[in-house]
């Protein structure tokens, strides 16, 4: 690893790697310059508010990395956890009377962010146990049902447990974090505070995926029965991780709430799962980095159409499925491990 | 070293018991599931039947789902999930055939691209097609330039033909006589030459052959013509139409792209991963066409509904479940009783093995493939016309044929059957003391229930 | 594991052992009888069966492993022996018996507590973590157990070292940065056996090590494979190759239709009339 890395920033090496058509370097270049087109093009406004729904999206795809890259479990109930914290963490910040609205009464406890954060992550933790004893009982193609299913359960809990989440009506008034007296109601401080956490996520998954278990992962992604045999049990491991990957969407979740102050169930439909799973794929399975691009192009995407002329906007965000769609078949077809990925499915 | 070692107990985790209480646990479970059920008829033997009816009415959709997924799973051992694009595609390809002339023509959609795009893919499969007929036929005896240019003269005729098809909707019944009439004209030469061998030695002169093409020629034509004067009919003939477009789709792909990705591919995964791309390419272009709110279908097979006993079923629902029998009795006609079944079944077993005894695997894998798609959009059809159509009305279907097919036994088309109307009746079931809205979720626990105590299914793969 | 140790564990292994149940008394005539070997022994299999669907892969076999040496598993194709690997170590889960693994026995072998028991293998079909580099796969069985534990730990210079010293004793130190799936058969082969020998154990379980190699390679294996035997381990091997058996193995267990056909000594029981009709017979 670190020998591979040495020869990485040898003198020369990335124009040598250039000329040779690396896919990586080509890949990740291709997007940076694209991104740096758009933010000197548009200016610092738009910067800011493609900002915040790339670093959403960033923390939520590295986390699912972790799962899909490195332990070789397709799943695509992501989205789930993703809910569970955000529906947590709007709950219990959320300052609306809900007694006057007529509609679905839920207790308010207006509590602060910061205090609901560790909450509603270590709610995401112990839903993501349960789920995770249930869903390491399956594996390849079966374990892909199941954890569609988990999704769908999900998503039903958000709409029709009415008790809890107010189902269709969504929960609002969702507060805006606060340090010491200082409310971060503004875009960029805001910004600011998820890139924060997303330097906060990619850190933790860089120790994980660097140290002694992340290797674990990998070799169980390999041949689960094989490692078994040098006496790691594969089972710990699997929801060991599945349950840190969780926690993190859950914190995705939670800062998303927070960033919209409004959350409704169709935030969290399946098909924001499969789109998840297809941005992991597409930036590149087994690598931090490639989760972030895939982010990166995944929102670019979207402004990019925006731009184009004989697309009306209503369709911009089918387009962009129908585009990552095709990507996907063209990436399996020529590339299964995505662009700058170390792992092919 | 040896006390330190002991202390694993030789009697520590029993697999055996382990076993056995699995099977008590499983046991006990479907005990209480019977007891629930019992108790409830006794509650409500009339509330009961109804939900029963309900149940079979959703069960016959399920099975529909699963015949169709099992058939494709059990040939080429990926989840295809395309499956769940076809059964939207032939729901929106009813409405799209029908839209002008219900709700007075308020959502009326015809486009140009898509048009094109259904006559390009049709010109395709029926090139493919000719070829892989012809090239068999006639290939030592015609020029392969004159072979070719007639393929290509046929199919760009079956896709022009197509394009106007869908250009004119309107005009579907008439447009579809002369196929219809056709079709019909070649069922009845067919039948008329078999009972004619059987009844008579001399069945092969030839006073009687004509006389059999010119009877079989009258029905062709009559039947086109009563059907080019039957407005009404326009509804179940772009049934149909869908249908078969929907198929046709689904052979395309196959053939066109699977084909490649799988001779590439290492893991089914790789093909579960490039099919939720086509799913969600084509899921995205039914929003853009189509709009994604929700969309009634004309009613179908009207009347008032019957009442059984107290309980009270659509006619629409009645068709439904015979449609599912039907359709189940085809497939395992096909599978268990013709040469083709038996090409799919050794595909299943070992396609590298058939390859080598001689059988064209990526012609019998695409037909499966057609087969598939068309019971998808069947049962996307019925259950469009039985509530309404949205575009994310795919992915649900293949979760249910998905789990109907697992529940039944992944693999098994008797299961297939089964597992759809146990999935229906457990759904009903289910939400009874729920409501209706968390039916998905009834159907997933069923699932994982299924899953951790019949890990194969009902009926096992053979 | 003899009748006279009465001390420990032992005897409470064999209490409750029904032995109707498990086919014993077949076999079986008294504790006393059993061989031992001269340093106990460090496998046992008693009364074990698995079976495929109607097949009897392995049936109701009983049979004895001495400490140190090397032993031999041999038979015709189809005769169980890599159902018995997969059933000693783990791999596949026992239909009935009792598997003694250095004097413990156990109802249902865990895969991954085998290596506490002093136990692993190689596969038939080599089996590496294809997806990672050769160093990783020597690292990945080197470290931390324990997940949380393995979550702190960084690769310590202990490991390396010893990471080092068998990829340099495989020969495949110089492609520590590949692929293990980018190797040569040969060399994947190599891997493996270097993968095991990572783990330091008492017992190996080889599965077919020379199928399939040059001589040069084979020549590399058998060296390694005497190492071990040298330090004192014990080394239990499948092989089609009846010159490498009777050149390497102290001692011989022949199986047929997943039943014992011999055990003991090579050259007198490859002499035995049914053996060698086991082989050209049928």
């Amino acid at each position: 690893m670190t020998a591979l890395a040495r020869r990485a920033f040898q003198p020369g090496e990335l124009r040598r790697r250039a000329a040779a058509g690396d896919v990586k370097l080509w890949a990740s270049l291709l997007i940076l310059v694209w991104a740096a087109v758009f933010m000197i093009w548009q200016g610092l406004g738009f910067a800011i508010s493609i900002g915040s729904v790339f670093a959403i999206w960033a923390i939520l795809a590295v986390s699912l990395n972790l799962v899909v890259g490195y332990a070789g479990l397709l799943s695509v109930g992501h989205i789930g956890f993703f809910g569970i914290g955000a529906y947590a963490a709007a709950i219990l910040t959320s300052n609306a009377s809900y007694e006057q609205l007529r509609t679905e009464a839920i207790p308010t406890f207006a509590w602060p962010f910061f205090a609901a954060l560790p909450v509603s992550i270590a709610l995401v933790g112990v839903a993501a146990v349960v789920v995770g004893v249930v869903l390491n009982r399956f594996r390849d193609d079966i374990y892909v049902l199941v954890s569609f299913g988990f999704a769908i359960i999900a998503f039903n809990v958000f709409l029709n447990g009415r008790g809890l989440t107010r189902g269709a009506f969504g929960v609002h008034q969702i507060a805006r974090p606060a340090i010491g007296g200082w409310e971060l109601t503004g875009e960029l401080e805001f910004l600011i505070l998820l890139l924060v956490f997303l330097a906060l996520t990619v850190a933790v998954s860089w120790l994980i995926v660097t140290s002694s278990f992340g290797r674990v992962l990998t070799a169980i992604r390999e041949d689960e029965q094989a490692i078994e045999v040098f006496g790691y049990r594969a089972t710990h491991y699997k929801l060991a991780i599945w349950v840190i990957s969780a926690m993190l969407a859950g914190l995705a979740g939670a800062l998303f709430a927070s960033w919209t102050s409004f959350i409704d169930p169709n935030s969290f439909i399946l098909l924001e799962s499969v789109l998840l799973v297809s941005i992991v794929i597409l930036g590149g399975l087994a690598s931090i980095w490639g989760s972030l691009l895939g982010a990166m192009a995944f929102v670019l995407l979207e402004e990019g159409m925006r731009f184009l002329p004989f697309l009306p906007a209503e369709y911009v965000g089918q387009a962009r499925q129908a585009v990552l769609g095709i990507l996907l078949v063209l990436l399996m077809l020529f590339r299964p491990q995505g662009l700058v990925g170390r792992y092919r499915l | 070293m040896t006390t330190a070692r002991s202390s694993v107990s030789p009697t520590r985790g029993l697999r055996r018991w382990q076993g056995r209480q699995t099977q008590l646990l499983a046991g006990a479970l479907a005990a209480a599931a019977a007891a629930y059920v019992a108790w409830k008829i006794g509650q409500s033997p009339d509330q009961a039947l109804q939900f029963t009816l309900n149940g079979l009415a959703v069960g016959a959709v399920y099975a529909l789902l699963a015949m169709g997924f099992t058939l494709v799973y059990s040939t080429v051992w990926f989840f295809d999930l395309y499956y769940g694009a076809a059964a939207a595609l032939g729901a929106y390809g009813v409405f799209y055939l029908r839209s002008h002339d219900f709700l007075g023509g308020q959502y009326a959609v015809n486009s140009p691209v898509v048009n094109t795009v259904f006559a390009l893919v049709a010109a395709g499969v029926s090139g493919w097609v000719l070829h892989v007929v012809l090239y068999r036929r006639v290939r030592t005896r015609a020029n392969p330039t004159v072979l070719l240019s007639l393929v290509g003269a046929l199919a760009a005729g079956v896709g022009v033909y197509t394009g106007l098809l869908l250009a004119n909707p309107e005009q579907l019944h008439v447009m579809l006589s002369p196929v219809v009439g056709v079709l019909v004209m070649a069922a009845a030469a067919v039948l008329l030459r078999r009972g004619m061998r059987r009844v008579s030695a001399r069945a092969d002169a030839w006073p009687l052959r004509a006389l059999a093409l010119a009877v079989a020629a009258a029905a062709g034509a009559a039947a086109g013509f009563l059907l080019a004067g039957a407005p009404d009919a326009s509804l179940y003939l772009s049934w149909g139409v869908s249908c078969v477009l929907a198929g046709c789709v689904g052979l395309a792909l196959y053939r066109g792209l699977y084909v490649y990705v799988r001779a590439r591919a290492t893991s089914p995964l790789i093909m579960l991963v490039a099919s939720l791309g086509i799913l969600l390419t084509i899921s995205a272009f039914i929003v853009i066409v189509f709009r994604s709110a929700p969309r009634p279908l004309p009613e179908a097979l009207g009347g008032s509904p019957w009442s059984v006993a107290g309980a009270a079923i659509k006619g629409f629902n009645v068709f439904a479940i015979g449609l599912a029998l039907a359709g189940f009795a085809a497939l395992w006609l096909l599978v268990k009783k013709t040469a083709f079944g038996k090409a799919v079944r050794a595909i299943g077993d070992d396609e590298e093995v058939s390859k080598v005894v001689g059988i064209d695997t990526t012609v019998v894998i695409a037909v499966v493939f057609f087969i598939g798609a068309v019971y998808a959009a069947v049962a996307g059809i019925l259950t469009g016309h039985d509530t309404a159509i949205q575009p994310r009305m795919g992915l649900l279907l293949l979760m249910k044929g998905w789990i109907a097919s697992v529940i039944g036994g992944l693999g098994n088309i008797n299961g297939a059957l089964i597992g759809g109307f146990a999935l229906g009746l457990i759904e009903q079931f289910g939400i009874w003391d729920l409501a209706g809205e968390w039916k998905d979720v009834v159907a997933f626990v069923a699932l994982i229930v299924f899953l951790s105590f019949w890990p194969k299914g009902l009926l096992a793969r053979k | 594991m003899s009748g006279g140790d009465g001390s420990g564990g032992s005897d409470d292994v064999r209490v409750d052992l029904p032995l109707e149940e498990i086919g014993l008394s077949k076999h079986f005539h008294s504790w006393e009888n059993l061989y031992t070997g001269q340093d106990g022994l460090a496998l046992e299999t008693i009364g074990v069966s698995k079976s495929f669907g109607a097949v009897k892969a392995v049936d109701r076999l009983t049979l004895a492993i001495p400490r140190k040496g090397m032993t031999s598993i041999v038979g015709p194709n189809g005769s169980g022996k890599s159902t018995l690997m997969n059933l000693l170590s783990g791999t596949l889960p026992l239909d009935g018996g009792l598997v003694v693994i250095d004097e413990v026995g156990l109802k249902v072998v865990k895969p991954y507590e085998t290596p506490q028991h002093g136990l692993t293998r190689t596969f038939q079909e080599v089996r590496l973590f294809d997806q990672i580099s050769v160093w990783d796969n020597i690292m990945v069985v080197l470290t931390e157990r324990r997940p949380f534990a393995a979550l702190l730990e960084r690769s310590k210079p202990g490991h390396r070292q010893k990471a080092r010293g068998i990829l340099q004793s495989v020969g495949l130190w110089e492609k520590r940065d590949v692929m293990a799936q980018e190797l040569s058969y040969g060399q994947r082969k190599l891997l493996e056996i270097g993968r095991a020998m990572a783990l330091d154990v008492d017992t190996y379980l080889f599965d077919e090590p020379f199928a399939g190699l040059f001589p040069q390679m084979l020549e590399r294996v058998k060296d390694l494979m005497k190492q071990i035997r040298d330090s004192g381990r014990t080394i239990v091997f499948v092989s089609h190759n009846m010159d490498i058996v009777r050149e390497l193995s102290n001692r011989i267990i022949v199986l047929d239709s997943g039943q014992l056909l011999a055990e003991g000594d090579v050259e007198p029981v490859l002499g035995r009339p049914e053996v060698i009709e086991a082989y050209l017979g049928a």
